[in-house]
């Protein structure tokens, strides 16, 4: 008889008080019993299979437990953060951020979706929904939330993206940290309607009809002008995110999807949609999501969130510390454009000196994010430079730091997309750096 | 066969229907189809790549491309009631501006009550409970918009940069006006009346110096819509590419066409894919100094253990939360000022935080707590701990 089956004969003790004392002491002897594998001699047993654990033994969970499912208890650090810099006063005109370095896949979970508001997140009825859409069209329309939904349904997954995403470090790094220099994004499945589709109905005055403002009904009514030629092409509502309604901080019951665009135009609270023949000059068009170039001209409407990528593992937050000489580990990434599809993206060991080619993998789509990988022998003691740079179907490739700064100087905030770099060091630390002139 | 012929056909009318656009003489307004103007091959208005439905897809997407001609229209014709409601912004040539009028002083008044706490004596920012907020004016419009070009690199790296405010940086007086009346107050939005609007609008004009017409904005100085119509801010030409005008759609497709306008590598307009060589001999690696930024809420971990237990009502949490927005300039937490409120009693003031008061207090300031709880919070407001 080994010990395991020992332990669960014990179990079978008739007499209750016996059973939960025992089982408590076992649980105890488990927890403070842990070792990491990679810690274990060649002749060792690893405690973690040669024990029953209690969740093995113990009923779990009915079913009638936890009706809409929440992440396992141990995964509360896999959690948005916020920092007061990224604010404007208080948490309500903020963003919470995606922790992108513990990201699987091009799906973001809607409860890691980053979220950024202008006056605090709305919690709106949505039987006092409503959606006005007006302005240059032979017939107007209000909408309820069914109403809405009755029309031909499409589903489009897309990342949104801030702008300001990587927009603190155009001076020099501020994060050491992949979530907070990268995770002002996040990705979904979305369903909805293409705005193209309601407006067959509407008589859209062709000549005068050039813009359309989409405002929210939240506190502060964020407010942006879209051009026409977007909300003819793949503009669309949307009220469904990864197969459920949209999540309160993601504009529930309904925002605007610009896909590969600015994420402030993607409306969120979405009440109403004008067309008009001049543009509004919201805030946050003008005063806001502006980018000021060396030239003291600044460019507004500044729409598609270029070609961008970064490596996710190894990151600061995931290094490399415990891999051995020799070890054979998967370098992965992201690569992202708001103009198109990612063609390729390549990767350099020596901060953006020499490329390698990497592999594209999974599902390669337009404006979403898309998942490339290089398999690495790691050399204990060696210092690397991790860089990638991605390509993109409209031709754009990402610059470096000294191209883009070149081009615009360093007090753009928005639309920063210059190639970024983790060194490794040679204890296989991650630290965030910059590679430039 | 047939199938084949309808999509040529379809594609056909497109076609007509850009070039009808691009020289700007688009026929009859009735009923149009809904298209992009677009067609295989163009570059989309950002720069970025077109993906016309061919063979039923776009891009990788499989679409529905039976032909239907009947309406949907799903909804109901608002009433010219419920437009007005909802239609309230307010655009450069003044559409959608109401008249009224409103005085610099009638407008300090108003900024004393309700806007100092946050935006700072004269419009020069406040710290808040998170970041800062921000500031109304950075000094005289027109000098401060010569600060624009100023960048924090070279020799310049720890100087002044842009000094981006409303007066030196907005383009226009309407987005400022459609702004304070539809978001601000923070706390109590869309509450201004057009009159008070005006008032406040003046004040913000005068911080920063403008001036309308050839007049100063000064403390006498009383705003109304002719007045507002005539208002030119220093950086109203300071943006590209251009927005107005029937030409605009076009003058901003050409922009993000070119690459080189917004800081682009495009490898169809001379980019190189460098692969072996480069970066520059001048580069050097830039490290994170200090440790730099890191108080992350919650703290950055990447641990699987289990979660602290919740503790019980926490009242500083709970200000935090609901109260500091505003409490943070303005009766903060232990302020000395709380003892011209509490003469009347603990009860009076639990009175006012519960109901709200006229003088900008939400009820509850708009939480969701119980009332014991609130009563809590109160204390801890007073006591500061």
């Amino acid at each position: 008889m080994n010990k395991v089956q020992e332990n669960s004969t014990e179990n079978t003790i008739s007499d209750r008080r016996a059973f939960f004392k025992k089982t408590a002491a076992i649980s105890t002897v488990a927890a403070a019993a842990v070792v990491a594998p990679q810690n274990l001699l060649a002749s060792e047993d690893d405690h973690a299979i040669m024990h029953h654990p209690a969740w093995g033994q113990k009923l779990g969970d009915p079913v009638t437990a936890n009706l809409y499912g929440m992440p396992s208890k141990y995964e509360h650090n896999n959690t948005r953060r916020n920092t007061p810099l990224l604010a404007s006063g208080n948490w309500q005109a903020s963003i919470a951020v995606t922790p992108i370095h513990e990201s699987e896949g091009i799906i973001t979970p809607n409860g890691l979706f980053f979220s950024r508001c202008h006056g605090g997140t709305a919690q709106i009825d949505p039987n006092e929904f409503r959606l006005m859409i007006h302005g240059e069209l032979e017939k107007d329309i209000v909408l309820t939330l069914d109403q809405l939904k009755r029309y031909p349904r499409v589903t489009r997954t897309h990342f949104i993206e801030c702008p300001a995403n990587g927009g603190q470090e155009w001076r020099a790094t501020q994060f050491n940290s992949l979530q907070f220099a990268k995770g002002f994004m996040a990705s979904a499945e979305w369903t909805g309607v293409y705005i193209k589709d309601i407006l067959k109905d509407l008589g859209l005055k062709k000549e005068t009809a050039l813009w359309m403002l989409a405002e929210g009904s939240d506190n502060s009514e964020m407010g942006r002008t879209i051009p026409i030629d977007k909300v003819l092409d793949d503009a669309m509502l949307v009220w469904g995110q990864n197969g459920e309604a949209l999540r309160p901080e993601q504009g529930y019951p309904v925002r605007l999807l610009v896909p590969g665009w600015e994420g402030n135009l993607c409306v969120k609270w979405l009440k109403r949609l004008e067309f008009a023949s001049e543009p509004f000059y919201c805030k946050e068009e003008t005063a806001k999501y502006t980018a000021l170039r060396k030239d003291g001209k600044a460019i507004q409407h500044f729409y598609a969130n270029e070609v961008n990528s970064t490596v996710v593992t190894p990151s600061p937050e995931k290094p490399w510390t415990d891999l051995k000489d020799g070890d054979i580990v998967e370098i992965e990434g992201l690569a992202w454009s708001g103009m198109g599809t990612i063609t390729g993206v390549d990767l350099s060991f020596d901060g953006g000196r020499n490329y390698v080619e990497a592999s594209l993998k999974g599902l390669v789509l337009p404006k979403s994010w898309t998942r490339w990988s290089y398999i690495h022998k790691y050399k204990k003691g060696q210092v690397l430079q991790l860089t990638s740079r991605a390509m993109d179907d409209a031709g754009y490739i990402q610059p470096t730091i000294d191209q883009e700064v070149g081009e615009l100087g360093v007090e753009g905030v928005y639309h920063r997309n210059a190639v970024e770099t983790w060194e490794v060091t040679k204890d296989g630390k991650v630290n965030h750096v910059q590679i430039r002139s | 066969m047939f199938k084949l012929d309808r999509k040529l056909i379809a594609s056909a009318t497109v076609i007509t229907a850009a070039a009808l656009f691009a020289v700007g003489c688009g026929g009859s307004s009735s009923a149009t189809p809904a298209e992009a103007k677009y067609t295989n091959g163009d570059v989309t208005i950002d720069g970025g790549t077109y993906y016309p439905v061919v063979n039923g897809k776009t891009g990788p997407y499989a679409v529905n491309t039976q032909e239907f001609n009947e309406a949907i229209y799903n909804g109901r014709k608002p009433t010219q009631n419920e437009i007005d409601a909802w239609n309230k912004d307010v655009m450069p040539d003044g559409t959608g501006l109401p008249e009224g009028s409103g005085s610099v002083e009638e407008g300090e008044e108003l900024y004393e009550a309700q806007c100092v706490m946050c935006h700072g004596d004269f419009g020069s920012g406040a710290s808040g409970t998170a970041g800062g907020y921000p500031a109304l004016s950075k000094g005289n419009a027109e000098e401060m918009q010569k600060t624009l070009t100023n960048q924090r690199s070279g020799d310049n790296k720890d100087g002044d940069g842009p000094a981006r405010a409303f007066g030196s940086y907005w383009p226009q007086t309407s987005t400022l006006w459609w702004y304070i009346q539809s978001g601000m107050p923070h706390p109590n939005t869309k509450s201004l009346s057009n009159d008070e609007t005006y008032a406040l609008t003046a004040y913000i004009l005068s911080v920063n110096e403008i001036v309308i017409d050839g007049v100063e904005v000064d403390d006498e100085y009383v705003l109304d819509r002719e007045k507002f119509l005539k208002i030119k801010l220093p950086n109203e030409d300071g943006f590209v590419p251009n927005i107005d005008g029937p030409t605009a759609p076009n003058d901003v497709r050409k922009f993000y066409a070119n690459a080189k306008n917004f800081g682009g590598q495009n490898l169809n307009q001379g980019a190189v894919r460098c692969m072996k060589d480069c970066q520059e001999d001048t580069v050097q690696t830039v490290y994170v100094t200090n440790g730099g930024i890191s108080d992350f809420n919650p703290p950055m971990s990447v641990v699987r253990d289990l979660p602290k237990e919740e503790g019980p009502f926490d009242p500083a949490a709970a200000y935090e939360a609901s109260c500091a927005a505003c409490h943070a300039g303005y009766l903060a937490p232990g302020s000395s000022d709380w003892a011209g409120y509490t003469g009347k009693g603990i009860e009076a003031v639990y009175k006012n935080g519960i109901d709200g008061t006229e003088g900008g207090m939400p009820a509850k300031g708009g939480s969701s707590l119980s009332d014991a709880e609130f009563k809590l919070v109160v204390d801890y407001l007073i006591k500061g701990k």
